[in-house]
C-alpha cells in the first residue's frame, strides 16, 4: 500500500511539476524582485487619444515587489503601485487639473495601484522570458476594478552588466492594459473629447532580487 | 472697391494662407502643443532585460490650429473687415 501511495505522490510531483511553466534560468526557488529604484529609471505611462488630442503621462515613482517561484510564474504574487502626484503629461496646468478633485483627486487618492491575483495564458518566449495575461485588482481615485494585462517578463541572473543597474538578478516587466476612465468614478465634461474614456496603461519595470 | 480695399483683402489672403500653410507644415495638430515627448536611446541591458523604450519631454513649440492659428485667422478677418469698411467710408466721403 505504502508503495502504491509513494508511486503516485512521484507521480503527481512529476506531472504538477510538467505543467508548470517558469523561467529555466541558473537561480532556482522562490525570489523577491524590488522595484524601487532611486534613480528613478523605472517608467509607468498612460496614453489617451482623441481627435483633438493626444496625451501622454508619465511617473519615474514606481514602487512594489513581487514573489513567485522562479519554476512557476503561476506562483507571481505581488503589487505595483505609483504616487498620483507624479504623473507628468508636459504642461504643468494640465498636471494640476490631472491631481484636481474633478479627475485623480491625488490629495485623497494618493497612490494607483495594481494588486497580482493570478497569472494565466503563460507563453514561453525563450528560457528566461515569459509572456501571459496577468489578472490584477487596478485602484485609481479610490476606485478598484479587476483589469488584465498582457506581460512580458524577463529574467537576468546576477552578472557584470546586470550590475550596472542594480545588485542581484533582475526582472524585466513589460506590460499593457486598458482602463475605462468612467469605471473609476473619474467623469468629466471633457472626458471623450479632449480626454478619451478608454486609457491606455503601458509600464517599463525592472525590479532587482538584490535590495 | 477702390485700390486700398483690394490691398486689405490681398494682405489678408496672403496672411491668412501664411497662417495656414505653417500650421499644415507644423503638422496640423488641433491643439498647439508646448513639447514633445521623445524616446530616449536604450542600453543593452534594457534590450536584454526586454524593456522598450522610455519617453522624456522636450520642450518644443508645434503650431496647432487652436488656440494661435484660430486667432490670428480671426483677428486678420476682423482687422480686414474694419480697414475695408473705413477706406470705403473714406471714397463715399471724397466722391461728394
Amino acid at each position: 500500500m505504502k508503495t502504491i501511495i509513494k508511486t503516485f505522490f512521484i507521480l503527481f510531483v512529476a506531472v504538477s511539476a510538467s505543467f508548470a511553466q517558469g523561467f529555466k534560468v541558473k537561480a532556482t526557488g522562490e525570489k523577491t524582485f524590488n522595484f524601487e529604484d532611486k534613480y528613478g529609471r523605472n517608467q509607468a505611462s498612460f496614453f489617451s487619444t482623441t481627435p483633438l488630442e493626444d496625451i501622454t503621462g508619465l511617473s519615474n515613482d514606481v514602487k512594489g515587489n513581487v514573489t513567485f517561484n522562479v519554476a512557476d510564474i503561476k506562483s507571481l504574487k505581488g503589487s505595483v503601485s505609483i504616487s498620483a502626484s507624479s504623473l507628468k503629461t508636459g504642461i504643468e496646468l494640465r498636471d494640476e487639473h490631472l491631481k484636481s478633485e474633478n479627475w485623480l483627486d491625488a490629495a485623497n487618492n494618493p497612490v494607483i495601484t495594481f494588486v497580482i491575483k493570478k497569472v494565466g495564458e503563460v507563453k514561453v518566449v525563450a528560457d528566461n522570458k515569459l509572456e501571459a495575461k496577468v489578472t490584477g485588482d487596478f485602484t485609481a481615485h479610490g476606485v478598484t476594478k479587476e483589469v488584465v494585462a498582457d506581460v512580458t517578463m524577463t529574467y537576468l541572473d546576477a552578472s557584470e552588466q546586470t550590475k550596472q543597474r542594480a545588485p542581484g538578478d533582475l526582472l524585466g516587466i513589460q506590460t499593457k492594459f486598458n482602463i475605462v476612465l468612467s469605471d473609476f468614478g473619474v467623469e468629466n465634461m471633457i472626458v471623450g473629447q479632449k480626454v478619451a474614456d478608454k486609457i491606455e496603461i503601458n509600464a517599463n519595470i525592472v525590479g532587482s532580487s538584490g535590495m | 472697391m477702390n485700390s486700398k480695399q483690394k490691398y486689405v483683402i490681398i494682405v489678408a489672403l496672403v496672411l491668412l494662407a501664411a497662417a495656414l500653410i505653417w500650421w499644415f507644415a507644423s503638422g496640423g495638430e488641433i491643439l498647439s502643443k508646448d513639447g514633445i515627448w521623445v524616446e530616449k536611446e536604450m542600453t543593452e541591458l534594457d534590450k536584454a532585460l526586454g524593456l522598450e523604450p522610455q519617453k522624456e519631454y522636450q520642450e518644443k513649440f508645434i503650431l496647432g490650429l487652436l488656440p494661435h492659428t484660430a486667432v490670428f485667422s480671426g483677428a486678420v478677418v476682423f482687422i480686414s473687415t474694419v480697414l475695408f469698411f473705413i477706406f470705403r467710408t473714406k471714397k463715399t466721403k471724397e466722391t461728394k
